[in-house]
């Protein structure tokens, strides 16, 4: 029962959702979307605080031990509490000066800092991946030239003003690349729908802790 | 009621998808033959990437994306990694899971101990190696980097859906010198997986996962379903190229109808 249950849940659900998406007309259904849209929020929530008790668990631990780098740990701990803190009791509301202030000016720098250093590890893995060992890597690595210098000023310098070099990389772009990214998608696609109703069948329970039925 | 414009071909290609799956399943339960799938590299090496750990006397790092659980790949993803944890439980080896989405935070412990408790390890599970790291998509990458470097994993392995952290991930894994197994069925992450990882599992075959490594009859039989919608697939495409050619768009509003 411990996984029938579920199964059978999982099953009324998902006859309900894909019914609400693809009738119109039926009172019923779109309440019911709504609700277990709304449901999903509710459950989100939640999680939030069972995701934090976790953090705390083990930072709390890190530093009851003292294990290496345990400061840092006291510091994650004062940034999740502090940030709580104010934006339940203080802020209240998303467009308070001082949570936008810890935003604007805290959060979204780190973020673009974390972002902009995919640049070097773009560097590196563009390395390993153009070092010429087999014939697929010598395409590979004659294909990223063509793509590069047909993206910038530099390849229509070179050609004395010639766009042949920016006509090869659109072509690149939009034939093989194209048709070759089109044909994932749709293995993808397929492979999705498979694995949605595999789950809603019940046959697949890997999600409950087991492979299969 | 009716079916909402644009989606009636969809609703019917899904409809005779799902009495195809039906059929094969219940085929497959009636002893029907299963096709030969061929080998997915990634797969097979999943057991070489414990080994190696184990080996080692190193962890296993676990990762299933960024997306929430109304993804497909995130539910693929929690498949792999109930056989992951499973393998870790076997050999003794830690299985360090992160996560980002709060929802499949909860979904990922519940797996990894019951898979520690379907090989009678339950003793051996620690609820510390589960852990949620952030909701905020570079807050996570930045965490995962740090187990990468401090607890050096030998294997990491990364499928589910990902988006501008992929290469982060597996560049910091290959720093760290892990044997690494990614996937993902979104085709702008590919690329950076295939350059940066040992093995990457392209698009379907993230969604095969849990059907090859079980070798379960049924689930497999799903899989030769799958493959006669792309035959369709296929059918559609050349059949539109031919009609686009001479000029007709008969087939472009079925599809839209």
């Amino acid at each position: 029962m411990k996984k029938e249950i579920p199964v059978a849940i999982t099953l009324i659900l998902a006859i309900l959702y894909v019914a609400a998406n693809y009738f119109t007309g039926v009172g019923f259904l779109d309440a019911a979307k709504e609700r277990l849209d709304r449901w999903y929020l509710v459950v989100a929530a939640w999680a939030v605080l069972v995701g934090s008790i976790n953090l705390s668990q083990i930072h709390g631990r890190r530093i009851s031990q003292r294990r290496e780098g345990w400061v840092f740990s006291v510091w994650l701990l004062i940034c999740l509490f502090g940030m709580m803190f104010f934006g339940i009791f203080i802020a209240k509301n998303a467009s308070h000066p001082g949570w936008t202030f810890m935003y604007n000016q805290l959060i979204a720098p780190m973020n673009a800092t974390v972002y902009s250093t995919i640049v070097f590890y773009i560097g590196s893995a563009a390395y390993r991946a153009f070092r010429v060992r087999s014939p697929e890597a010598s395409v590979l690595l004659i294909t990223a030239l063509i793509m590069m210098l047909g993206r910038v000023p530099l390849g229509r310098m070179l050609l004395g003003g010639h766009p042949a070099l920016s006509q090869m990389a659109d072509w690149i772009l939009n034939v093989p690349n194209a048709a070759g990214m089109r044909g994932i998608q749709i293995g993808a696609c397929l492979g999705g729908v498979a694995t949605a109703l595999r789950i809603a069948l019940g046959i697949e329970r890997g999600h409950l802790g087991g492979t299969s039925e | 009621m009716s079916i909402v414009t644009g989606y009636s071909f969809a609703f019917w290609v899904e409809l005779l998808f799902l009495i195809a799956v039906i059929t094969m399943i219940r085929r497959a339960r009636g002893g029907m033959r299963i096709p030969e799938i061929y080998k997915v590299a990634g797969l097979e090496a999943m057991d070489e990437a414990i080994g190696r750990c184990t080996e080692m006397g190193k962890p296993v790092h676990f990762s299933p994306g960024i997306g929430d659980l109304q993804n497909a790949q995130t539910l693929a993803a929690m498949s792999i990694l109930g056989y992951v944890a499973k393998q870790c439980a076997r050999y003794d080896t830690d299985l360090i899971a992160t996560n980002r989405n709060v929802i499949v935070y909860p979904l990922s412990e519940e797996i990894v101990k019951q898979s520690y408790a379907e090989v009678g390890k339950l003793d051996s599970f620690k609820p510390d190696n589960v852990r949620w790291i952030s909701d905020d998509q570079f807050a996570y990458a930045t965490g995962v980097t740090g187990i990468m470097f401090r607890e050096k994993p030998a294997a990491n392995i990364l499928v589910g859906a990902f988006w501008a952290e992929s290469l982060i991930f597996a560049e910091v894994g290959s720093i760290a010198g892990a044997i690494q197994i990614s996937g993902t069925a979104n085709t702008h992450q590919i690329p950076f997986f295939v350059a940066a990882c040992d093995y990457c599992l392209i698009g379907e075959e993230l969604y095969a996962a849990s059907a090859y490594l079980s070798k379960e009859p049924v689930l497999l039989a799903s899989l030769v379903a799958q493959d006669w919608g792309k035959m369709v697939g296929v059918v559609l495409i050349v059949l539109g190229t031919i009609m686009a050619s001479v000029g007709s768009d008969s087939l472009k509003t079925l599809l839209s109808k």
